[in-house]
């Protein structure tokens, strides 16, 4: 009976604004028994378990606990509950309201200092502000009145989402930290009632999941990531991001969503259950951009970085990447250097694989007072332990992540060179690769790492010599050397056919190092015949060809298209186009 | 409030006392940035302001808004404490009652604060010095402008002339002559100025502290500089305080300093750690009623005090904090 009344719900809820999509709602069915029926003290459990009528005798005890606890409060508590509290409101008891009202009111809602937590900060000011107008500033935590909060929260948003969609996020492609703005975005949509501020919270939803769709590979985020943490980047499966890829575009199987939503950082990926209970539908267009891999392409974008506000000269600098994709795994990599503090991901080859930890990469673990700095403004001397408190692994010698100055790309394709030129005196003098053990073959023969991971061929030449480290999952390839490079060969059974293909077409490479003790620079000759000469000074040349990343464009691929800074990003695929204009505010289909 | 607080500005010092219930025993005022127990969007143990008088010893007591990272406080002197603001990365906090409401005056565009001044010849005017720059405001910080782009960590109003102001920046040490309007780097171009002290009884003497650079002096408001060596076994200052009533005592603290101290108007230094748990100082305060007691926050160990003018020191309370300034009011 449950069930029904749930579907029941959805649909008369829906009729007027929510496209049809039974296969969406069928996950969002799923999805939301599973949640429904935990009871630890969440928005999203609450939400759940009111909307589908299952509990909500229960949801009620929880949602009075929440706003009881005051150990909490803050972005997340702020956009959350305000989330939960409108998707249930109609179902509550005055008294529950009358306490969600009061946490708004007692409760200090600390705006924090990263872009994922000024979005969830201002969208829970947004909402709230809207829900109960016209109320005076010794009705609110912060002594502003109503209307005050809301136009500030209105306007920040409206400069994010601009910002967003013409120079790009700070903290873009992050498997974790997707959720913090799609969750926010999702709620927004679902409740502002100024039709212009609902539109752009839909259009940046079509941004947010485009931008990963490009990039999306069975559920995997593949490429470089602005933030992530060391556990989901050596098993991107296990990332939030694995969560709504399941519920929106389908991949992967549910059990991997199961799998995911357990691990600890993932809060049980109950966020999600926002999207199931919300109306916004994914453009079609957008779930056959994440599924159809039926042709390799390369897609580039322009992010920026986070705000630098000291020792550096310009706030926001660009940030390129370039991603290779194809059916059986995706190459991906930002072009280098200190581009977001303490999470960085530079570059990797993720693949396809029913084992975990399916991705190979190397890095610097650098770490350092004066890179947060950059980005922090406590003092110096301090921020690195700070960082360490709760993000456990900033000055570990062995973290799986890391923005180094140290370290470059330059890719094409399938090949990528990656260089590094650690300092005499660094902390941490030595590079890192990560080889998951379950790899079906890894060999090094004639200056090759060679590994197979079912139809993936992935072929990595140090310029340096490495030792091997066993550890739990994997074999931690680790060289010593200040100077040093990684060539990265990747091929699949169906580009090279056999595995003893792929090694011969390797003998075909030739790798010229006769100035990299002197000026760091490699000249290689790819298997494909593609001259790449690679300076870590910056020169990249493909084909004696001088390569500009500032060519790549904001997106520039077979499904999204925009020059940066114009506004318009136009989402592309068969012979459907959909432009989302952020300087008008329309969709043009 | 508009109307008192333009009378609290006109009204002639010594009516205030009176006016507002002064006591004898002053008010310390502490901001609190962090504690050991935080955790981002996980854990939020009370931070920002709390206060005490000295006679309550290690009991403090919590106003305004709870877990705000509070890095610096101002207080306008001689009205009991009743016009206070928080600087935080939220914003400014501002009370005008004595902190039964509190109110964020910035908007998303002003945001992590580090510094904050005050006029104390009219209580309209405000200073906050920010990761982006300084900010003024002559309506108590009901509207900003921007005066100055780039990394401040302090910014003081000359006791003598409020026309005159230094800030203390990531490229050294800057003075502005008209309220704030404009300004200029003063003959210290050390990079990471993090804090500047004016002598309280000549306008013209002050002391810097720097990141990795020591202790600077001038004795002719900024225009040159001399390094003070003597005595001094550390590099990193964020804080510098004078025995009101007897300038030739002065404090300083910094990364792993303990206290330092000197008895000759800062030419010479003398360090003591005893009794700190943690030795990194982040604010220093001499109680001006008893210049005898001293306040030193610590970045990480709470509040600590000395009643035998910084000989020795004992933990008075906010275990773990790292507090970011003091403030002693009458």
């Amino acid at each position: 009976m449950k069930p029904l009344l749930f579907a029941a719900l959805s649909l008369l809820l829906g009729a007027c604004t929510v496209q049809d999509d039974p296969v969406f709602d069928a996950r969002s069915t799923r999805l939301l028994e599973v949640v429904s029926a935990e009871n630890e003290v969440s928005p999203y459990v609450i939400a759940a378990k009111v909307r589908t009528g299952k509990d909500l005798e229960g949801a009620c005890l929880l949602l009075d606990s929440l706003t009881r606890d005051r150990s909490i409060g803050g972005m997340f508590y702020a956009y959350s509950l305000i989330g939960a509290y409108l998707f249930t409101r109609d179902e509550l008891p005055d008294s529950l309201h009358a306490k969600v009202r009061q946490a708004f009111r007692d409760r200090t809602m600390y705006r924090g200092d990263t872009e994922n937590h000024w979005v969830m900060y201002y969208t829970g000011l947004y909402l709230a502000a809207q829900t109960w107008p016209g109320e005076g500033r010794d009705a609110w935590f912060n002594g502003k009145s109503s209307e005050e909060n809301f136009q500030e929260a209105a306007e920040w948003l409206g400069h994010w989402m601009t910002m967003s969609a013409t120079i790009g996020q700070g903290e873009f492609d992050s498997p974790t930290y997707i959720t913090t703005f799609l969750t926010p975005m999702i709620v927004l949509h679902e409740f502002a009632e100024d039709h212009v501020m609902k539109k752009r919270a839909r259009m940046m939803l079509d941004l947010l999941f485009a931008d990963f769709a490009a990039e999306h590979l069975e559920g995997n985020y593949g490429g470089g990531h602005s933030r992530d943490y060391p556990e989901d980047i050596i098993n991107p499966l296990g990332a939030p991001s694995t969560m709504w890829a399941w519920l929106y575009f389908g991949k992967p199987e549910f059990a991997q969503w199961e799998e995911a939503r357990y691990r600890p950082r993932n809060r049980g990926g109950w966020e999600t259950a926002f999207g199931a209970l919300g109306s916004y539908r994914l453009p079609s267009m957008i779930r056959s951009m994440a599924t159809d891999r039926s042709e390799p392409y390369v897609h580039t974008e322009t992010k920026r970085v986070r705000n630098i506000i000291r020792l550096g000269s310009e706030k926001n600098p660009p940030v390129y990447k370039y991603t290779y994709v194809t059916s059986d795994y995706i190459l991906g990599s930002l072009h280098g250097g200190i581009l977001q503090p303490i999470q960085q991901h530079t570059w990797d080859v993720t693949y396809v694989s029913a084992k975990p930890n399916n991705t190979i990469f190397t890095l610097h673990p650098y770490s350092s007072g004066k890179e947060l700095a950059m980005f922090f403004p406590e003092e110096i001397k301090f921020l690195a332990d700070e960082v360490d408190r709760y993000h456990l692994v900033y000055t570990s010698p062995d973290k799986w992540n890391s923005s180094s100055p140290y370290e470059r790309t330059f890719q094409y394709r399938n090949t990528l060179i990656v260089l590094y030129n650690i300092e005499k005196g660094e902390i941490q003098p030595h590079i890192d690769g990560f080889f998951p053990k379950n790899l079906d073959e890894r060999v090094q023969s004639e200056g090759w790492i060679l590994c197979r991971a079912g139809r993936v061929y992935v072929a990595l030449r140090p310029v340096r010599r490495g030792e091997w480290i066993e550890e739990n999952v994997n074999w931690r390839w680790r060289s010593r050397h200040l100077k040093n490079g990684v060539i990265v060969e990747v091929g699949s059974e169906q580009e090279d056919g056999s595995w003893e293909n792929f090694r011969a077409s390797l003998r075909s490479t030739q790798l010229d190092t006769s100035v990299f003790n002197s000026a760091l620079s490699v000249s290689y000759r790819n298997r494909h015949g593609i001259d790449m000469r690679f300076s870590f000074d910056g020169i990249r040349m493909l084909n004696e060809k001088l390569i500009h990343l500032e060519d790549y464009g904001f997106f520039d691929g077979p499904f999204i298209q925009s020059e940066r800074g114009s506004g318009r990003i136009t989402l592309r695929y068969g012979d459907q186009s959909r432009t989302l204009d952020f300087n008008t505010a329309e969709i043009i289909e | 409030m508009v109307i008192r607080s333009f009378l609290l500005a006109c009204l002639p010092a010594f009516l205030t006392p009176v006016l507002f219930g002064q006591t004898d025993e002053p008010t310390v005022y502490v901001s609190v940035f962090s504690t050991k127990l935080f955790v981002v969007g996980a854990a939020n143990p009370q931070t920002g302001m709390f206060y005490q008088k000295p006679s309550e010893d290690t009991a403090w007591h919590h106003t305004g808004a709870k877990n705000i990272r509070a890095n610096a406080l101002a207080v306008f002197p001689g009205v009991n404490g009743r016009i206070r603001y928080t600087a935080s990365g939220n914003g400014l906090h501002r009370t005008r009652d004595g902190g039964q409401s509190w109110k964020i005056t910035t908007g998303w565009r002003i945001t992590e604060l580090w510094a904050v001044a005050l006029d104390r010849t009219d209580s309209m005017n405000v200073y906050i010095g920010t990761a982006y720059g300084i900010y003024k405001s002559t309506d108590m910080g009901d509207t900003w402008k921007q005066v100055f782009t780039g990394f401040v960590s302090c910014v003081i109003v000359d006791r003598f002339d409020p026309s005159i102001l230094y800030a203390a920046t990531e490229i050294g040490l800057y003075k502005s002559t008209d309220r704030g309007e404009t300004w200029k780097r003063t003959g210290l171009s050390i990079d990471r100025t993090r804090t500047v002290t004016q002598h309280p009884k000549d306008p013209l003497t002050l002391l810097a502290g720097t990141e990795n650079h020591g202790i600077y002096a001038s004795s002719d408001g900024g225009k040159t500089w001399e390094k003070r060596e003597a005595g001094i076994d550390h590099a990193t200052f964020y804080t510098i305080a004078y025995d009101p009533r007897d300038p030739s005592i002065v404090y300083a603290g910094g990364y792993a300093t303990g206290v330092y101290r000197s008895t000759d108007g800062g030419i010479s230094w003398k360090r003591t750690c005893q009794g700190f748990e943690v030795e990194h100082i982040h604010s220093l305060a001499v109680d001006p009623v008893n210049p005898s007691r001293v306040y030193a926050g610590t970045m990480g160990a709470g509040v600590y005090r000395s009643d035998d003018k910084g000989k020795t020191w004992r933990a008075v309370g906010l275990p773990g904090a790292q507090v970011g300034r003091i403030v002693i009011e009458r």
